[in-house]
């Protein structure tokens, strides 16, 4: 049994973010991540969108975090090593109903200390946006977009390197506080730490339930998505939404510019009784596209590439208007056990904000003190596909490696699926190399590069045919060989 | 940087690449270079190790890899350079091609350009199926690359959608090593593939087809577990009474292929809408002088047989533009009418004797064809059945009257 | 024995259904083909279907890890899965050329199996 001083139960972007924030300090912590890699769940099926809080309740701590978290952002990303862009958002409004909206959000916003806010008129939106009408527009210049995948890639790989564990594929079975301690059960074995961080996101409840009976409910809300191809995006410069629909606590399906490139549409917004169901489905499908056309008319209906859904953990049910605030606590039952609630949007962007306050609340039970050797690491410097053909020489020249194309979508090279495969947290499935190099992201998904990741995974990985996964512990790919082959 | 020129340079390395480059070294080009992303040359022919290939063309019947030895074996006679593991990363209207390897990053200047990057294969957002994202979910060609070529297994209880070739190929292949294939499911009323392929690799082994059906879902934890597969009404949509659940761990997709094009639509090259492929004239010129198209990145071809031929005139071509290379007027329009899908060439800037592809747009017993200028019958010919899977080729004359009309043509089939 | 097999014919795209009517090694009757190109085949479907095969071998210390394969002639229709059988059991070692026989007189058939590539061998 080993000993820990805080256990965080979670590798999402909250997980992975107070984590990273700790690992500045000298603690020994642990994360349970069940999933073959972090952002394996809602982290990585979002807008990818940093808000700018004109969406929250003045005086909310959805409010406060967000705004908190959107200031930090340009410098995570610097340091880190994740890409970000402002491109900014228009809320649309289509008839006078509507503008009325606008002017609330824009008191609202300017209320949480939303800088920049602007109503403008349709006709000059056009000339910012020629393929959107509307009557009016707020428009939201401190908005941007990020790959929240990489976000959380980075946030995890950097706390690694700075001491933290991070246990893949580890379910949390059982918790029991013994004494000043938590005996974590898991199966990969059994820890013990001082102090628990649930960050498990919409599983939150079902571990508040292992040590204590919860006095909430989650109310699981399924968002779908759709992919466009890259070749549309030059349809829009700036995020386009609509006015939020009334008593959901969602915003509504808009059209997103994604950071590689292509076109987001979505989230639809469905109350589920399975949290674990992340289907997409035909109804959605139609929806999506009918809704985001009401935005933007001269969308494309054969330009899908993918569909995703991602699960919103809400901590009120659709009766009750589906808002309710992030709840960031110590339980009162449970000392010592720090839930974070109902992160739903926008956590991606309160992450960093999220995790400054998690540290504060650790720091009543432990001294923290500073690191000396804490470094940061650039998750990611240039893709061989955005170098100049001076730089790709140059890197050939280091490494031949570096000349050779596994992935013709998106012209990733040998070396940076090796380098993928490398990773400092022992991800290696196909997703943990999709989603750090962009192998497989494109728009053949994967026909030509899933045969050279296989055939690197095998050759200079040692993995055995049977232990490559798409993602989760029983995604296995395969089903052994065509012919066996004996050892001889 | 790595710089030289060549007379001609085809970007792809599959039959129709080979076939073109052969052709052009044979009518006189120079020194004509090959460059292939993957690691052998031959495309994905050495994948298809079943049989049936060359027979148009030969008479003789091989198997994909014995196709592919055969033309690898011409080129080095011809003395035509093949680089590996080489991918263009662009080309441009002046023929400068980048390419990059493991020696580093090339500019090569082409008198000539020459298209064969083939195809790929439509995935399950193509047919945006819904349900889990899951492992075990692979098009046939993917899979059919791992069990022949990398001695890996995807799956043990299969269904396939799309009765493609490489779908009905896949479900014998599948069989004969052992795996359980529950059927294959065609939205369509009739196959997508060639008859013989029906009859050999399903009726064989009491594969079931479900026409007019198709997979409305997909489902299961981490792995495939099961999908629903119901009946379709005229309109193509599922009649939900008729859904019924298959249990599987692996779905292979056989929806059809794409042109690869993305280069060709970088540089500005027209790209026919139905085709997918570039816009043509009658020497299979694109709207970019000196740069020409074959293979499956034209058009998708039914056999590698009426590719190869095809690849080779393609060659010719652009040997013949090395030494002469006169700007072409943009030339009169050939267009598809009822009853026609496609056709290629969809431009004619020369006048004499041409031959013309194309595709009906749906399965027919006995029908005319009809070339039309105006009213005007420029050719009629009948034929005794027609079907979408087996291209139609014809021998058409055009007039210099005709041509200087500037006026567009129109095929037909009634 | 007379027995009566509906045959779907492959000569052309319309796929007659012929109807052929045996008595063991003589054709009694066949209809339903609309040409004549497709009685040669019906009869050898009815009388003597044989397909041939194709699948792969396994290989040791080659560039690849399969060799495609073939039969040398199309194998009766009710021997193909004892065939199968016989190749499963079957490992070569690299180098192998395209045309190599592989397996000689396979399942009693008279038939070989040959290579139909060349796989290089590699050192480990």
């Amino acid at each position: 049994m080993k000993n820990f001083h805080v256990a965080i139960i979670g590798g999402g972007v909250i997980g992975s973010a107070i984590a990273w924030e700790l690992s500045k300090y000298k603690l020994n912590v642990i994360v349970f991540e069940m999933g073959g890699d972090v952002a394996s769940a809602t982290s990585k099926a979002n807008s990818g969108v940093i808000h700018s809080g004109i969406n929250s309740p003045y005086g909310s701590l959805k409010a406060r975090f967000c705004v908190e978290g959107n200031k930090m952002f340009q410098s995570f990303s610097e340091k880190l090593g994740f890409p970000v862009k402002w491109v900014g958002k228009y809320v649309i409004a289509k008839n006078k109903d509507e503008t009325k909206e606008l002017e609330r959000l824009k008191k609202v916003g300017i209320k949480n200390g939303v800088a920049g806010l602007e109503i403008i008129d349709g006709f000059e939106v056009k000339n910012k946006e020629p393929n959107v009408s509307c009557l009016e527009a707020l428009w939201v210049p401190t908005a941007g977009i990020t790959l929240p995948y990489e976000m959380t890639i980075a946030l995890a790989e950097n706390a690694v390197i700075n001491g933290v564990n991070f246990s893949l594929e580890t379910r949390v079975i059982n918790l029991k506080k013994e004494n000043d301690s938590f005996s974590i059960e898991t199966n990969k074995g059994t820890f013990r730490n001082d102090l628990l961080i649930n960050a498990a996101g919409v599983n939150c409840r079902d571990i508040v339930s292992m040590i204590e009976e919860p006095e909430f409910n989650v109310y699981p809300c399924r968002g779908e998505y759709l992919v466009l191809d890259k070749n549309y995006h030059n349809l829009i410069n700036a995020m386009i939404y609509p006015v939020p629909p009334k008593k959901q606590g969602v915003l509504g399906v808009h059209v997103t510019p994604t950071i590689e490139g292509n076109l987001l549409l979505g989230p639809s917004a469905e109350f589920i009784d399975d949290l674990a169901d992340k289907r997409t489905t035909k109804k959605m499908m139609k929806t999506l596209m009918k809704e985001a056309k009401v935005i933007l008319p001269n969308l494309p209906d054969n330009a899908v590439i993918n569909a995703y859904s991602g699960i919103r953990c809400k901590l009120a049910s659709l009766e009750d208007g589906g808002w309710a605030d992030f709840r960031v606590e110590e339980s009162k039952q449970t000392p010592a056990m720090i839930n974070l609630l109902g992160i739903e949007s926008p956590g991606l962007t309160a992450a960093p904000a999220i995790a400054k306050e998690v540290a504060k609340m650790i720091s009543k039970h432990i001294k923290l003190e500073t690191k000396n050797n804490f470094k940061t690491w650039k998750f990611r410097e240039k893709r061989f596909q955005e170098m100049t053909q001076k730089e790709q020489s140059k890197m050939i020249e280091k490494d031949e490696r570096w000349g050779r194309i596994v992935c013709r979508c998106e012209h990733v090279t040998e070396a940076e699926v090796i380098e993928a495969l490398s990773n400092s947290l022992g991800a290696k499935t196909l997703s943990s190399v999709r989603y750090r190099c962009r192998a497989g992201m494109g728009r053949c998904k994967g026909g030509f590069c899933t045969q050279h990741i296989v055939r690197i995974m095998e050759n200079q990985f040692n993995m055995d045919v049977n232990d490559i996964k798409l993602n989760s512990p029983f995604s296995n790919l395969f089903h052994g060989r065509t012919r066996e082959v004996e050892d001889d | 940087m790595i710089n030289r020129q060549v007379d001609v340079a085809v970007i792809g390395g599959g039959p129709a690449g080979l076939s073109a480059a052969i052709s052009a070294k044979e009518h006189g080009a120079n020194s004509v270079v090959i460059l292939d992303r993957n690691s052998w040359p031959g495309g994905i022919l050495p994948q298809c190790i079943h049989d049936g290939f060359g027979v148009e063309e030969t008479g003789e019947s091989m198997t994909g890899p014995e196709y592919a030895t055969k033309y690898i074996e011409m080129a080095k006679q011809e003395n035509v350079e093949i680089m590996i593991q080489t991918m263009v990363l662009q080309f441009d209207e002046k023929q400068n091609i980048i390419a990059v390897n493991k020696n580093g990053i090339h500019t090569i200047k082409a008198k000539a350009i020459v298209l064969a990057m083939g195809c790929r294969e439509k995935t399950r957002w193509h047919a945006m199926i819904p349900g889990d994202r899951l492992s075990g979910i692979f098009t046939a060609g993917v899979a059919q690359s791992f069990i022949n070529l990398y001695n890996i297994m995807p799956g043990k209880n299969v269904v396939i959608l799309g009765s493609g070739d490489v779908g009905l190929i896949m479900a014998r292949r599948l069989r004969f090593e052992g795996a359980n294939v529950l059927g294959v499911v065609e939205i369509l009323p009739y196959a997508s593939g060639l008859p013989r392929n029906v009859v050999q690799c399903l009726k064989d082994y009491d594969i079931p087809l479900f026409f007019n059906h198709t997979v409305t879902s997909i489902a299961g934890r981490e792995r495939l577990e099961r999908v629903k597969i119901a009946q379709v009404d005229e309109n193509m949509v599922p009649i939900s009474e008729t859904e019924q659940e298959l249990k599987c761990d692996t779905l292979l997709l056989s929806l059809g292929l794409i042109p690869e094009n993305e280069l060709s639509k970088n540089a500005n090259i027209e790209i026919d809408e139905i085709t997918g492929g570039p816009v043509v004239d009658q020497n299979f010129e694109t709207n970019l002088g000196g740069v020409f198209a074959c293979g499956n990145c034209l058009q998708v071809y039914d056999t590698v047989d009426m590719l190869s031929l095809d690849a080779k005139r393609v060659g010719k071509n652009a040997a013949k533009y090395t030494d002469d290379q006169k700007q072409k007027e943009n030339g009169i329009r050939l267009l598809s009418g009822e009853g026609v899908r496609y056709v290629v060439p969809q431009r004619i800037n020369e006048y004499g004797k041409m031959q013309l592809t194309l595709r009906a747009d749906k399965p027919k017993d006995v029908s005319t064809l009809y070339v039309l200028f105006g009213a005007k019958e420029i050719l009629k010919k009948r034929l005794p059945w027609v079907n979408p899977a087996i291209m139609i080729k014809i021998d058409v004359d055009i007039s210099s009257k005709v041509l200087e009309s500037g006026q567009s043509l129109e095929v037909k089939i009634k | 024995m007379i027995e009566e097999k509906e045959i779907t014919c492959i000569v052309c795209p319309i796929g007659c259904r012929i109807l052929v009517r045996t008595d063991e090694k003589q054709i009694e009757k066949l209809d339903g083909n609309k040409c004549k190109q497709g009685i040669e085949y019906a009869i050898n479907e009815a009388l003597d279907p044989r397909r041939m095969l194709t699948t792969s071998v396994l290989v040791k210390d080659g560039e690849w890890p399969l060799v495609s394969v073939k039969s040398s002639q199309p194998v009766p229709k009710n021997k193909v899965f004892q065939v199968l059988k016989e190749i499963k059991m079957v490992k070569i070692s690299a180098p192998i050329e395209s045309g190599q026989k592989i397996i000689n007189n396979v399942a009693n058939t008279d038939i070989n199996i040959v290579a139909t590539r060349t796989v290089k061998k590699i050192m480990k």
